[in-house]
């Protein structure tokens, strides 16, 4: 397609700037949010077993919840019986701490109960690991150690930078589009190489880019777009009411018990699988009498659930708003954009899938930088500068050290859960991810680009190993589910990846074109031919 | 002749995009509104999908208003926009109206 060649440049110099801006912490967001596709398996992986006593059958849970609120009267207010025990749920019924934050980003001290074969009341604080909400956190605020208040702002900037890169880019590549689609020119020029990756991924996965860029706009500005609206179209006896339903609790004792709510539940939605009954934490806008739950066959609104609301005595679905396959088409609309954000649709292949398109979606971001400094050197060589100047150096080094410190972060800080059990609070896996992270991009600051590519690469192999081998020494009862074996098989064969690409970033950094951030060559005088 | 497209001026486009823009897609959000009548019930599956329409309008805003030839046109298309949203919103009583 034929486009203005004055449009086409100015976007080429918009798309370059966004790019540059934005590219580094997008590559952070995309390779943790990949990750974030395995929240439920990584938390299990990384959780210690649990000294608890076997859950109690459903049949006598109200006997466990009777106990549980003659001891711990905060339960009462609200608290979940799970349906499916894991690691990560490894008691029959659940709690949260009074004073404890509530709510989308809430957090505080989760306590499990279970019956003693003597029928006594057994409570576990809070073993499960902290360390996937970590990297889902590390996702949302683009890798800041920022508070929510500040990071999403600055989230919210960059997923509008993120638009503008798309649309830009799109308009560049528009007027070669039908010639280079397919050309993959793998060759001699590794920097036309790199263009045509680049655009090819950029392509191809347009339609995720798209979404996620919608999705992310919303997840940063929704407070501001409604508080706006609000604002302009309500009048002030409306704005003086609260926007979110009070907390909502369930009048009295529910009269139902939870294996009459499963059994009509299944009568209701045959192929909905309940995993949580929630009690009495409603508010906002979700029922009090709540079920969790996972149905592959329709797209879910959590990350990992649907919800069912319902009736406390009859066990009837009253609310449907969050309900797969029973939502109207307004509510099915808005759910079916998170759904294809969070990739929950379609059970565990769809999560692969997404997770592969998380990471061609971070390397997008990297081959882009990449480009960026190549193409920034040679303009600076063309205008005659003997040496790259300090910018083009300084952000070579972050192409590198940052990605990298990222990858290596989170590999370091997930091994650490095996490792250190209930020592690893919050706090403990966010100090080793950015000390990695920092290490790494310090690194590559003093040793450059060329160095530091081959150098990080064998560094951040060996803290994905860390991730198998602590599985190793983390002791006899390893996983709750053979499955989990996945995480360090996926881990042994990213080390892999990484070690092939310290091979490479070294031969290139010693043969390859002198005149590229990645050769070793360039940084000292050209030797002198001798005779 | 018409001068070439740039990005020097990017500045004041982004401010268009940035102001106007955002005050365009709440128009369209307004309009959204009343056509569906979800009044103050912002979080009804209606008004949330009202919230979508402002996350889809203005970051496009952003990306497109720089093909605007100058910034000042950029700012007067848009409050063009402006108007004539905002217009019919304000004279169908979509402000204040639950």
């Amino acid at each position: 397609m034929k486009l203005p060649t004055d449009l086409v440049r100015m976007y080429k110099e918009i798309h370059g700037w966004v790019g540059i801006i934005a590219g580094l912490a997008l590559f952070i967001a995309f390779y943790a949010g990949a990750l974030t596709m395995f929240e439920e398996p990584l938390q299990r992986w990384a959780s210690p077993p649990s000294a608890l006593a076997p859950p109690p059958s459903l049949k006598r849970t109200p006997e466990l919840v009777a106990k549980v609120k003659a001891a711990y009267p905060d339960a009462a207010r609200g608290y979940e019986v799970n349906l499916v025990i894991d690691a990560a749920h490894p008691g029959r019924v659940s709690w949260r701490a009074p004073g404890g934050k509530r709510g989308e980003h809430g957090g505080g001290a989760t306590y499990f109960a279970s019956l003693a074969p003597d029928g006594s009341l057994q409570v576990e604080t809070q073993q499960r690991s902290q360390v996937a909400n970590f990297i889902d956190v590390l996702h949302q605020q683009v890798g800041l150690p920022f508070p929510h208040w500040l990071a999403m702002p600055i989230m919210g900037g960059l997923s509008l930078l993120y638009v503008v890169a798309m649309i830009s880019g799109i308009a560049v590549l528009m007027p070669s589009l039908v010639s280079d689609l397919f050309a993959l020119r793998i060759g001699r020029n590794v920097k036309r190489m790199w263009l045509d990756l680049h655009n090819l991924l950029g392509l191809m996965s347009l339609p995720f880019h798209i979404i996620i860029a919608l999705t992310a706009v919303v997840f940063a500005f929704h407070d501001e777009f409604y508080g706006a609206q609000r604002l302009a179209f309500s009048d002030a006896a409306s704005r003086a009411r609260p926007m979110m339903r009070a907390e909502a609790s369930i009048e009295g004792t529910p009269t139902i018990t939870p294996l009459q709510i499963v059994q009509r539940l299944r009568q209701q939605a045959p192929g909905f699988t309940p995993h949580q009954i929630v009690y009495g934490q409603g508010g906002g806008i979700l029922p009090a009498l709540r079920v969790q739950g996972s149905d592959p066959r329709y797209g879910q609104r959590g990350p990992t659930y649907g919800i069912a609301g319902l009736d406390p005595n009859t066990a009837e679905i009253v609310d449907r708003n969050f309900m797969p396959g029973m939502q109207n088409g307004w509510a099915a609309t808005t759910t079916g954009l998170f759904t294809l954000h969070f990739g929950s649709f379609g059970g565990y292949p769809i999560r692969w899938a997404y997770f592969l398109m998380g990471l061609a979606g971070a390397f997008l971001f990297y081959t882009g930088n990449l480009l960026w400094v190549e193409s920034r050197r040679k303009r600076e060589r063309k205008s005659g500068a003997p040496q790259q100047t300090r910018a083009t150096r300084v952000l070579g080094a972050l192409t590198a050290g940052v990605p990298l410190g990222c990858v290596a972060g989170i590999a370091v800080t997930l091994a650490a859960a095996k490792l250190l059990g209930p020592a690893a609070t919050y706090g403990v896996h966010s100090a080793l991810y950015y000390a990695v992270f920092v290490v790494f991009t310090v690194w590559a600051l003093a040793r450059g680009a060329a160095k530091a590519g081959s150098e990080l690469c064998v560094f951040g192999a060996i803290a994905m190993l860390c991730i198998p081998a602590a599985s190793i020494l983390g002791g006899k009862s390893l996983y709750d589910h053979s499955e989990l074996v996945l995480v360090d098989i996926t881990a042994v064969l990213m080390a892999i990846a990484l070690l092939a690409m310290a091979s490479a970033a070294r031969s290139r950094a010693r043969t390859g074109s002198r005149d590229s951030v990645w050769s070793s060559l360039s940084a000292e005088p050209a030797p002198r031919f001798v005779p | 002749m018409t001068r070439p497209l740039s990005s020097r001026d990017w500045a004041g486009k982004t401010g268009a995009g940035l102001v106007l823009g955002f005050t365009f897609a709440l128009a369209l959000s307004g309009l959204f509104r009343l056509g569906t009548g979800y009044g103050d019930a912002y979080f009804s599956a209606q008004g949330q999908l009202g919230m979508w329409i402002m996350a889809l309008i203005w970051p496009l805003i952003l990306g497109f208003v720089f093909l605007f030839r100058t910034s000042l046109r950029a700012w007067l298309w848009l409050a063009l926009a402006n108007f004539v949203t905002w217009v019919p919103l304000v004279a169908l009583g979509g402000l204040h109206a639950s």
